[in-house]
């Protein structure tokens, strides 16, 4: 082989006649939150048609649904930066439990003021999210295991505190005990209470009949819980797109040796979203917290799951290196419609895990179609 | 890429369509939905899904029955939540736990949605959320008179297997049952979980460990049927004292053979059924009665077992 | 090769044992700017040993490295890496699900900070990917094209150009066209001779004559932890190369009996 033709063998790879052209339109249509975007238009639009005049729409149904996505979308961010981080975590739901519970107990049982509670809870949270990273990326083993012992754990102490400390799973008067606090009403506060107050008085949405909030709207505002669902889903969207980090999280799932390799630090970024997973369980506990006002031993039974199924939905890989936030976020949306949707459509409740098992395996199967034009897989 | 989309499309519809039309079809009379605190694998609301089916036809109206799948009580608030903005006539309800489902329940009341309180809850409670009235069975006291009861039997010390160990009010009965027996509750309650395995091992645990408990008190058929196990596979059934709250088919059963001593009723039925009838009467005629409804206690002893035997499960 | 210039990294009888067994016996190679050195050898005869003491994942139990004219010791493989020897590995560091211009700045990403932020500059980091990618002679459909698209001979030159870009001095390829088919070595045949045109000194190793005559100024062969000599190129012919690679004698024999295809 002589040096003389070797350009010509680049030329001739460049118009290789095996690649296909993709046209501009498929191109820009080929995202990974692609897959999300399909089912969340399918599912309105069949909610819309059986489910459409079952009060699903109108303000109070739709703040219903909102709150359970929004719900269902903080965990997920946190999910999923980690699942493209290459790890899983297992202990979300038991972190939420947990999490309310070491709220509850500091703030009521230990009679702490309700911000110092709050603060401390999150700290600790981070803290243990922090140690299970660190136990992963130290001793390698996979981190499936590692979060499965913490589900466990934080379980286990969610219900043997408060038995030790009150005799007691249920620990209650939380909303007493925040009373005046300026933190609490971070998370259990609603905003836009205003608007409301006006679209109520405007006859745009319902208002109550009788009782003592007569002639408040029914939906009063913007539950904090969806605030900060928006929030931690434009954090993390912005993390990851924008951002050097956010290149680090993609080649941490991606292939951890190669991107040793060239120099990004790994473990750090590892153990940060294992943190960050624990945070955003941190968040979604204490809006439970504060809008019910206790904590329960049995808070956030596979919450877990239900994070990664939005997660998955939204077209984010197992194995990690790849997703979206907007997709994780578009997931939680579609599982949250779906969930409420079909008790306002008359649908037996038993049937909601059919249809959560269906849509769930549309999504991937879609989802891996995606996956390999983008990334030419095979 | 578009087929596939089109595929998806039609296949989801396909598996969508019939189910909804088949359900929304049916709405002409009232409407009303029973929300329950139980999860999914919870049989012993089975009787209620019966309960109000049976009332539903007999006085033509809609009854749905809602539940959070895994129990989680924060779950069920939303459940409520989503009732009341789905604007039914009426919603019935338990009250597992105050501080979670007073805010969602008195938002529906606030709405003009008329409320019951069934099975969990005490009358203060539903006095304070707004709801018309409460039936069921007051815990505490049913607890207390089935402590009354085995202390005359000649119990000392027994050991209460609670497999909803999150819902207060329950959690009552072995209370009630301590006090009425007038020993400390302190240990002998255990947190047995859902799971029939680990249920049976854990009551076969706590037996080994305290060879000398007295007596054994279940909380439902979900703790009944594993602890019958656990104690035909210890040698003890039939020994030891053995009282259960609620009826099922292995409890009936275990009546018989005299495994188990006693069963309190509190009569699910009457519990599912009562309230759709007072709800469509109220809504029809205005007409209400005038106090709560207690569904039970009701001790079913090997004696009369008749009736029982032949509706456990379904409507007993 | 310029013979005028020094050259930029020198081996001096490097030795390298691995508790009992010697790997390295007194390895001496010079590698100048512009040229591409091949490092020629069978399985074991101890090239990988060699490069690695090169990049600095291996501390030499003798000898010294000469780099630019100073003594260097280098702690890890980092330290080379900052003074300017970069390796692509056959492992290339390269993430398939990852797109072209994310992965050629993976670990050295573009920053434009806003506020305290720092934010990855996405249009830095295209611009140059598609231009560093037309200089080699791949026209990417976009810098967002996932690598995992791309040919194995594809991949190797991305990974030589992004060795290049962050200024490598010494270009460490082990094995780069072992896995590859003709079409593709040639295009990886072509980069490495576009790069050394750049005046970047190329340490070429491979245990293919072919591809080492085809694009090698030097050829030093090594064989069981020794240095079998350096030729220049039109000293030695292909044959003899593979002489000495296989250690002379025992090939010849084996040779004779394949009817002179090895």
């Amino acid at each position: 082989m002589s040096e003389a033709n070797t350009p010509q063998a680049g030329q001739a790879l460049v118009d290789d006649e095996r690649i296909k052209q993709i046209s501009p339109l498929r191109k820009a249509l080929i995202r990974p939150e692609l897959g999300g975007m399909c089912g969340t238009v399918i599912v309105f639009f069949l909610f819309f048609i059986f489910a459409g005049d079952s009060g699903m729409f109108n303000a109070q149904g739709v703040m219903n649904w909102s709150t359970v996505s929004a719900q269902f979308a903080l965990i997920a961010v946190g999910a999923c930066l980690l699942m493209i981080a290459g790890e899983f975590d297992l202990s979300i739901g038991s972190m939420i439990g947990f999490a309310g519970m070491m709220i509850a107990i500091f703030g009521v049982t230990l009679g702490w003021p309700m911000w110092a509670a709050i603060l401390v809870t999150f700290v600790l949270c981070t803290a243990i999210g922090g140690i299970s990273g660190y136990i992963v990326v130290r001793t390698g083993l996979p981190s499936f295991i590692v979060t499965l012992a913490f589900l466990f754990i934080l379980r286990g102490f969610t219900i043997f505190l408060p038995q030790m400390l009150e005799r007691k799973t249920i620990i209650g008067g939380i909303r007493d005990a925040a009373e005046g606090d300026w933190l609490a009403p971070m998370f259990g506060g609603k905003i836009l209470t205003g608007l409301f107050q006006w679209m109520g008085d405007a006859g745009i949405i319902a208002t109550f009949e009788r009782g003592n909030k007569m002639g408040q709207p029914v939906v009063e505002g913007i539950p904090m819980l969806i605030v900060w669902a928006l929030f931690m889903i434009f954090l993390g969207h912005f993390i990851l797109t924008r951002t050097q980090f956010g290149n680090w999280i993609f080649a941490a799932g991606g292939d951890a040796e190669s991107a040793r390799n060239s120099g990004v630090p790994v473990n750090k970024v590892k153990i940060l979203m294992f943190m960050f997973t624990a945070f955003s369980a941190a968040v979604f506990a204490a809006c439970q917290v504060m809008e019910f006002g206790s904590a329960g031993a049995d808070r956030g039974l596979l919450k877990e799951f239900e994070a990664i199924i939005a997660v998955v939905i939204g077209g984010a890989l197992l194995t990690g290196g790849y997703g979206s936030v907007i997709g994780a976020a578009l997931g939680a949306l579609i599982f949250g419609v779906v969930q409420q949707g079909l008790f306002f459509a008359g649908v037996e409740s038993s049937l909601f895990r059919v249809f959560l098992g269906v849509i769930l395996l549309f999504a991937v199967i879609l989802n891996t179609y995606i996956r390999r034009i983008i990334t030419g897989e095979r | 890429m578009t087929s596939l989309f089109k595929k998806l499309m039609l296949a989801t519809a396909v598996v969508a369509a019939p189910l909804m039309v088949a359900t929304t079809a049916a709405a002409e009379g009232e409407k009303y939905i029973l929300v329950s605190h139980a999860p999914d694998s919870d049989s012993w609301w089975n009787t209620i899904k019966n309960g109000i089916a049976l009332a539903g036809d007999q006085m033509g109206v809609e009854v749905e029955y809602r539940n959070p799948p895994t129990g989680d009580l924060a779950d069920m608030a939303r459940i409520i939540e989503q009732a009341a903005a789905s604007g039914p006539n009426g919603i019935i309800t338990t009250l597992a736990d105050f501080d979670v489902l007073s805010g969602p329940i008195r938002s529906a009341v606030d709405q003009g949605i008329n409320v019951i309180i069934m099975n969990s809850g005490t009358p203060e409670q539903v006095r304070e959320v707004g709801a018309l009235m409460f039936v069921g069975q007051p815990e505490y006291d049913a607890g207390l008179a089935a402590g009354l009861r085995a202390k005359g039997d000649g119990v000392e010390s027994f050991v209460c297997v609670n497999h909803v160990i999150s819902n207060t009010v329950v959690g009552e009965r072995c209370r009630g049952f301590a006090d009425g027996l007038g020993v400390d509750l302190g240990g002998q309650m255990i947190d047995s979980g859902q799971d029939p395995a680990e249920i049976k091992n854990r009551v076969m645990a706590y037996l080994n460990a305290n060879p000398d408990t007295d007596a054994v008190l279940t909380l439902g058929p979900t703790s009944a049927d594993p602890t019958i196990l656990a104690l035909e596979e210890m040698g003890l059934a039939g020994d030891i004292y053995f009282g259960t709250f609620d009826l099922g088919d292995e409890i009936v059963k275990g009546i018989k053979s005299g495994t188990i001593q006693w069963g309190i009723d509190q009569q699910p039925f009457l519990q599912a059924y009562l309230p759709v009838v007072v709800l469509t009467n109220y809504d029809r005629f205005g007409v209400l009665p005038g106090n709560n409804i207690n569904s039970g206690p009701g001790f079913v002893t090997k004696d009369a077992l008749g009736k029982v035997e032949e509706f456990a499960g379904k409507y007993r | 090769m310029n013979p005028e210039k020094a050259p930029i990294i020198q081996m001096r009888n490097i030795e390298k044992h691995f508790g009992s067994v010697i790997a390295l016996a007194g390895v001496s190679v010079d590698v100048f700017p512009g040229e591409c050195h091949c490092l020629l050898g069978d399985n074991g005869a101890g090239k990988s040993t060699f490069i690695k003491t090169m990049s600095g994942v291996h501390k030499p139990t003798k000898g010294e490295i000469m780099f630019e004219g100073t003594s260097m010791h280098f702690a890890d493989p980092r330290d080379a890496i900052s003074a300017g020897i970069a390796t692509v590995h056959q492992h290339l560091a390269m993430i398939p699900l990852m797109s072209v211009s994310r992965n050629f700045f993976m670990g050295n990403e573009p920053i434009k900070n806003l506020g305290p932020l720092k934010l990855f500059d996405h249009d830095y980091a295209n611009r140059v990917t598609m231009e560093e990618m037309k200089k080699m002679g791949i026209n990417l459909r976009g810098p967002d094209q996932a690598v995992g698209t791309l040919s194995g001979g594809e991949r190797q030159t991305v990974a030589i150009a992004r060795a290049v870009h962050f200024g490598a001095k010494v270009l460490i390829l082990d094995e780069p066209t072992s896995a590859l088919g003709v079409r593709q070595t040639a295009n990886v045949l072509a980069t490495v001779d576009r790069v050394r045109k750049q005046g970047i000194a190329v340490v070429f190793i491979t245990h293919n004559v072919r591809h080492a005559m085809a694009v090698g100024d030097r050829f030093t062969v090594l064989n069981r932890g020794k240095t079998l000599g350096t030729a220049q190129r039109g000293q030695i012919t292909p044959e003899e190369l593979q002489d000495l690679m296989a250690g002379g004698q025992e090939l010849v024999a084996l040779e004779g009996s394949l009817g002179g295809t090895v």
